[in-house]
């Protein structure tokens, strides 16, 4: 069966933007891993090309010894997905958007109504599971998400930014749903901007312009720069000369701190 | 590689249905939609049938009202195939769409949900102005309204398809008020909805002709009695309607409901009913395109 992900010599470039440089990457079976990176550092583009979506314009990607370019059904049954923006019916409800998901994967009929009811239960949203998931906040409609991926029992779960745009009440129930996978021995590839998150994983992968710089336990990782570095942020500043986040202020950072500033009453 | 082919094409029942019943839960949660229907029926069949129909007083034996049903039906199926066709885009970008991508369902199937979806939703949508009939003083059989409704299927079919193949085209959204007014307005103005290829339009007479006799005149070929002037619409508005396919359809449809056709009714049957299933096959490559070329 071989490793959980095996990347090797990958690239992926849009126009003269390389957004993906000669990457290589193994995660092992049970393993939780986190891609680290700045935003624009290739992290979507490499989960991207993990879920099937993005064809590697150089190199190999295998999820479970399955190549994504020539064996796309069998690595799609392996995969459960949560993306970083939400891809949900707004307009159905939990229950609905979970049949979908059951008749896509081809769960046998007989175990549909039961594996819905229990990622209903799993997610916590079985009160709820008759309100269209318009009327859902952020974090349940992650919940959500995250219960479905798991619905077809995948062998490895891909995150993308799993916990970016939520209440810190949010986050810290859907990590709780993650840690909870841990227990159970799941396959998890995140990518996070996140460091407590990223830390609390086996291995994290540091990227930067779409190049690999560091792999390594988050604690091995700190604990080679010396006594300098008391976290991975310091790691990222050591390896790359620059900060991790403050690189470029996204719109919607421009305009949280407008609000912040006071917003429209300032001017 | 030919794995891939193969899934891609491979029909699943269960697949096909589960999209469908999500464009028909969406449509009935959405009143806006059937809202617009009622607006439209009123607004072109009341308003522009009545209204117009003061001075136009009769189209081949036909008060306007009655000529421009099948047209009414024909616009509220135009707009609900293309609406359903546009929401691909924004499906792909912020909606479920992206998760049933990578899903191994093969995708012909999502696309033939997503067809007959679309397909459904504007015969019932197209349906709306069929309830109108008793009121415009039209007598139809069971069978006809039956047949109406088959060749509303497939218009919407054929139109939902070719609205996929649009949207599948589109970057962003925004683009969808050039749509409704540079694809449905010229459609529908050019298929002979509101105004005959040729007839006799106005006059006295027909519609005062008691319904027996008129029936009897019918059978003898006289649609209209009576003074009026023959129509005969300008050549290059003529060419326009002639290579437009709704025209087809739409003259079917007005062929089943009023028992009237203007154009030869061997290339109605063809385009409506051969139409469909070519413009399907290139929605679902398009689909497919769109996936592929996607990043």
């Amino acid at each position: 069966m071989g490793a959980a992900v095996v990347a090797t010599g990958v690239s992926y470039r849009y126009g003269d933007h390389v957004a993906v440089d000669d990457l290589n990457l193994t995660v092992e079976n049970g393993e939780f891993f986190a891609i680290l990176g700045p935003n624009g550092a290739g992290k979507t583009t490499f989960l991207n090309m993990l879920m099937t979506v993005t064809r590697p314009q150089s190199g190999r990607v295998t999820i479970m010894g399955h190549d994504v370019v020539t064996d796309t059904p069998e690595v799609r049954r392996a995969l459960g997905v949560v993306f970083q923006d939400p891809a949900l019916d707004d307009r159905l409800t939990a229950r609905e958007n979970l049949d979908i998901h059951a008749v896509l994967y081809a769960l046998p009929r007989k175990e549909r109504r039961n594996a819905v009811d229990r990622a209903l239960s799993w997610a916590e949203l079985d009160q709820v599971q008759s309100r269209a998931v318009r009327t859902f906040s952020g974090g349940m409609k992650r919940r959500l998400e995250l219960a479905r991926a798991l619905m077809h029992k995948p062998s490895l779960l891909l995150l993308d930014e799993p916990t970016m745009g939520l209440d810190p009440q949010g986050r810290r129930h859907l990590w709780e749903r993650i840690t909870s996978l841990r227990e159970q021995g799941m396959t998890v590839v995140m990518s996070t901007h996140n460091l407590v998150e990223a830390e609390s994983c086996h291995r994290v992968a540091i990227i930067d312009k779409g190049r690999l710089i560091a792999t390594g336990a988050p604690a091995a990782l700190i604990a080679e720069l010396g006594s300098s570095a008391a976290s991975l942020e310091d790691v990222f500043i050591a390896l790359t000369g620059k900060q991790l986040f403050d690189d470029s202020a996204t719109g919607r950072d421009g305009m949280m701190s407008f609000a912040r500033q006071g917003g429209e009453f300032t001017r | 590689m030919r794995k891939n082919s193969t899934s891609f094409l491979r029909i699943d029942a269960g697949v096909i249905g589960i999209m469908w019943k999500r464009e028909m839960l969406r449509y009935m949660r959405d009143r806006s939609q059937i809202f617009g229907a009622i607006s439209r029926t009123v607004l072109w069949l009341v308003i522009l049938g009545y209204g117009l129909g003061a001075a136009l007083r009769e189209i081949e034996g036909y008060s306007y009202a009655q000529y421009i049903l099948p047209g009414v039906v024909t616009l509220n199926i135009l707009f609900s195939a293309l609406q359903c066709a546009i929401s691909l885009v924004w499906d792909r970008e912020v909606g479920l769409l992206r998760s049933v991508i990578i899903s191994p369902a093969p995708m012909l199937s999502v696309t033939l949900g997503k067809l007959f979806g679309g397909a459904t939703i504007a015969t019932l949508q197209g349906a709306i102005p069929l309830l109108l009939i008793p009121f415009l003083g039209l007598r139809t059989s069971p069978l006809a309204l039956g047949s109406a409704l088959v060749v509303m299927f497939f218009m919407g079919i054929a139109l939902t398809a070719f609205g996929i193949i649009i949207a599948s085209r589109l970057k962003t959204f925004e683009g969808f008020g050039a749509i409704s007014n540079g694809i449905i307005q010229p459609l529908y103005f050019l298929s002979g909805s509101i105004f005959p290829l040729r007839g006799v339009i106005g006059g006295v007479g027909f519609l005062d002709i008691p319904t027996h006799l008129r029936d009897e005149l019918r059978q003898l070929g006289i649609f209209a009695i009576g003074g009026g002037w023959v129509v005969q619409l300008p050549f290059f508005i003529q060419v326009l309607v002639y290579i437009n396919p709704v025209s087809y359809q739409l003259d079917l449809l007005r062929y089943v409901l009023l028992n009237f056709e203007q154009l030869p009714l061997a290339a109605d049957l063809a385009v409506t009913f051969g139409l469909a299933p070519v413009l399907a096959v290139l929605a679902a490559w398009s689909i497919e395109r769109m996936l592929r070329k996607r990043q």
